[in-house]
């Protein structure tokens, strides 16, 4: 015991060392290394204070709806499901990530310790997400409520218990998921696709708990009660840790302490008994040693370099994962415009709008969240020499990773489209714009994800997780990809209706000015420097 | 074949690099280059590959400037680096493919070359293989394979023999010749001095970034003396030999 316990320690600080790329800050002498590494965190930082401004800002909003006391359930609900969804597509990746893997079974280790210290991991990464969120609704909730300064003992006693069922569940989703594809041939598209129809289901399930009884949005936006009815069936821990804090009872908050930590100690040893056996059927390589040279065909070098990205793509789990879920997320949307029509979508959103005419906004967005392209250069890793040693321009390079993430976007845009033309059934100039104005949000994220990541390349990296769900570019190019859309949706969504057609109008050339300008500064790029 | 005059290259917030080197390889050399561990191969030869930029100096390869025309010199050379990390998602034969595609070399003569090179270094069975299963001498054989398929004038190697089976050793220092014969070059890092010594015309010595000895092998190293004797005494006190 005493031997597994010091084994953990040594695995979790080795695992911690360069967490949020504090190890480059420390130690690195590149100073490039570092000023990334400076931005991760400041990225990180800005997110934060934005998220907690939000938080704030909504906490005391619900307060004002005399809805307080259920402030710190709703939001532990909110912030679990966050980190139980991304944890889904991430778990897998740091818990049985490939990296190191061979170094790690041949020195005298346990599986529990690996696993154990994989899991801490997880939670040092999720717990400032669960701070940024709970801390400042809570203390919204200490202003509004002044309950004592005990309340903030207990209030942060829970944060720190938060992050822990999420990460246990997805690790014991992620741990299944694994255990499955690693018996299939196309491991990394099985992977994939199961974490995401996981996710898709785990999300369709909690929506129709919550919209079980008749509820509308307007009942929970005046009965407390029937918030903590919904939340009661959606998440039962938030309900239960939530009112331990509100009623300061510290019998309640050690019996989540001890129940939260069983969770942890029995998924830890449920996932450390099949540690080895799921990374070796996942990791295991076979080869035939039967081939024979047969006719080999030439072809143009575009079509070389995007058959090599699509095979880059295909080939790891976490990389399709965690960019197919924006595509995905499109094709469910126009689904279920197609299923239960536009009204009903509009009545969820928070303001009244022209659904028909804020509908290629909304695909857009959907479509821009995440990309491949704002990561595909740091991927190339130590392979990156490959690249630079042969006789290439940036332009075919460049142009081939723009061209995969078209390829691998194009099938579900033309269904999202075609569901959404049959769900609208517009007029010429608003079919116009439904296909046009996602069509060149996915142009100008491809574009821009890869900007972003020629500017922040990372070719020496610990996991492919860290570069798809860590680094600068998955922060920047993900979430950047989608500000136009943001900005000229928000404008369309004031614009008077006849003015509408002006403004689509404007921001459709903007968008494709600035992706042409972004594109040909790329092209200028000299890729060795990066 | 190759000149490199006054090159330097330092690494950003780093000492290490090279400082003002010069060098000539003639059609037909075989140029080993050698030093201690950090002394600067590496970053000299992926300078040559236009891996690396450089501050200062001028690389010239087949009369072609690199800094003018990088692909042209690209496209008349081929490197093997000394870790060959290749694309592990790949089959052997689709990584063939893709240089060979890269190159725009004919259908008919990459199968031509795959066939030659495969079948002598024994790897024609694991080519359709993805090369994450392949063993450390495999994927140098793999790669030392696709640095053949456009047939390159000018060859550059890091550290090549490590990792090699002692058939493909052989077999490696016979391509060489072949292409010495041919009218190419070979330039080349390596720590093993005996090989250094029977297989190569000339040698280069660097050390701390700055060459310290380069030339004709029969020059720098008398009747009696070994390479290595030479190598001990130049890194030992930093004297300049031979004429290059």
């Amino acid at each position: 015991m005493g031997t597994k316990l010091a084994q953990t320690k040594i695995l979790t600080r080795t695992e911690l060392y360069n967490i949020f790329g504090i190890n480059v800050l420390r130690f690195s002498k590149d100073k490039r290394a570092k000023r990334r590494a400076v931005l991760l965190l400041a990225a990180y930082g800005f997110l934060a204070v934005m998220m907690m401004f939000y938080v704030g800002g909504f906490s005391f909003a619900l307060g004002q709806l005399s809805l307080s006391e259920a402030v710190p359930s709703y939001l532990i609900a909110i912030s679990s499901f966050f980190l139980f969804f991304l944890g889904i597509l991430k778990a897998g990746g740091v818990v049985f990530r490939k990296e190191g893997y061979d170094i790690l079974s041949s020195l005298p280790l346990a599986q529990g310790p690996i696993v154990a210290s994989r899991f801490l991991r997880l939670y040092i990464e999720d717990l400032p997400f669960a701070l940024a969120v709970l801390l400042p609704g809570l203390s919204v909730y200490a202003y509004m409520v002044k309950p004592g300064g005990a309340f903030f003992l207990f209030g942060f006693w829970a944060v720190l218990l938060v992050p822990i069922l999420p990460i246990v569940g997805a690790v014991f989703v992620s741990a299944l998921v694994m255990a499955i594809a690693s018996r299939m041939r196309y491991k990394s598209i099985a992977v994939s696709g199961l974490s995401i129809l996981v996710v898709l289901a785990i999300m369709a399930g909690t929506s129709r708990l919550s919209a079980a009884g008749e509820f509308s949005p307007e009942m929970w936006r005046d009965l407390s009660g029937t918030v903590f009815a919904v939340l009661e069936k959606v998440y039962p821990p938030a309900v239960f840790l939530g009112r331990a804090v509100v009623d300061m009872d510290f019998g309640k908050l050690l019996l989540g302490t001890v129940l939260f930590a069983l969770a942890f100690v029995a998924v830890a040893v449920f996932v450390s008994s099949c540690f080895h056996r799921i990374c070796r059927s996942l990791y295991g390589t076979s080869a035939k040693h039967n081939y024979q040279i047969g006719e080999m065909k030439r072809s143009f070098v575009l079509s070389a370099l995007v058959r090599r990205e699509l095979k880059r793509y295909f080939s790891s789990g976490a990389y399709i994962a965690n960019t197919i879920i924006g595509p995905v997320m499109a094709v469910v949307f126009a689904g279920a415009a197609l299923v239960t029509g536009t009204d009903r979508l509009a009545e969820f959103l928070p303001i009244p709008v022209d659904i028909g005419g804020f509908l290629p906004f909304v695909l857009a967005g959907i479509f821009s969240m995440m990309n491949a392209t704002c990561v595909s250069v740091s991927l190339e890793g130590k392979q990156w020499w490959i690249i630079n040693s042969l006789p290439l321009s940036p332009k075919p390079i460049l142009d081939a990773k723009i061209l995969m993430n078209v390829i691998l976007v194009l099938p579900f845009y033309l269904v999202s489209e075609v569901m959404l033309v049959l769900a609208v059934r517009p007029g010429l100039p608003e079919l116009i714009w439904l296909i046009l104005i996602p069509a060149e949000a996915i142009l100008f994220s491809s574009v821009f994800g890869l900007s972003v990541n020629l500017r922040f390349p990372v070719f020496t990296w610990e996991s492919e997780t860290s570069v798809v769900k860590q680094s600068v570019s998955s922060l920047l190019g993900g979430l950047g990809g989608i500000l136009p859309v943001i900005l000229f949706g928000g404008v369309a969504v004031t614009a008077e209706s006849g003015k509408l057609h002006v403004v689509k109008a404007i921001g459709s050339v903007v968008i494709l000015l600035i992706t042409v300008l972004l594109y040909q500064k790329n092209c200028r790029t000299d890729l060795k420097e990066l | 074949m190759l000149t490199i005059q006054h090159l330097t290259k330092h690494y950003k917030g780093s000492s290490k690099g090279v400082t003002d080197l010069s060098l000539t390889i003639e059609p037909g050399d075989i140029y080993a280059f050698i030093g201690h561990n950090g002394a600067g191969k590496t970053t000299t030869l992926k300078c040559i590959a236009g891996i690396h930029g450089f501050e200062e100096g001028e690389i010239c390869i087949n009369g072609m400037d690199l800094g003018k025309d990088a692909l042209g010199c690209k496209r008349s050379l081929a490197y093997i680096p000394d870790n060959p990390d290749l694309y592990e998602y790949l089959t052997g034969v689709q990584y063939l493919n893709f240089i060979a595609d890269v190159f725009q070399v004919e259908a008919e003569k990459r199968e031509e070359r795959v066939k030659k090179y495969a079948d002598a270094f024994e790897i024609t069975s694991s080519l359709g293989d993805l090369i994450s299963t392949y063993s450390h001498g495999m994927k140098q054989k793999l790669a030392i394979i696709s640095a053949l398929m456009h047939e390159p004038r000018l060859w550059v190697l890091d550290e090549p023999f490590v990792g090699l089976d002692p058939k493909a050793s052989v077999i490696l220092k016979d391509l060489m010749h072949e292409i010495c014969d041919r009218g190419g070059a070979i330039f080349f890092s390596t720590h093993v001095l005996d090989v250094a010594e029977k297989l190569c015309n000339k040698v280069a010595i660097i050390k701390d970034g700055v060459l310290v000895a380069s030339g004709e092998m029969e020059k720098i190293v008398k009747p009696g003396q070994t390479l290595e004797d030479i190598f001990m005494e130049v890194i030992g006190d930093g004297n300049k030999t031979g004429t290059d």
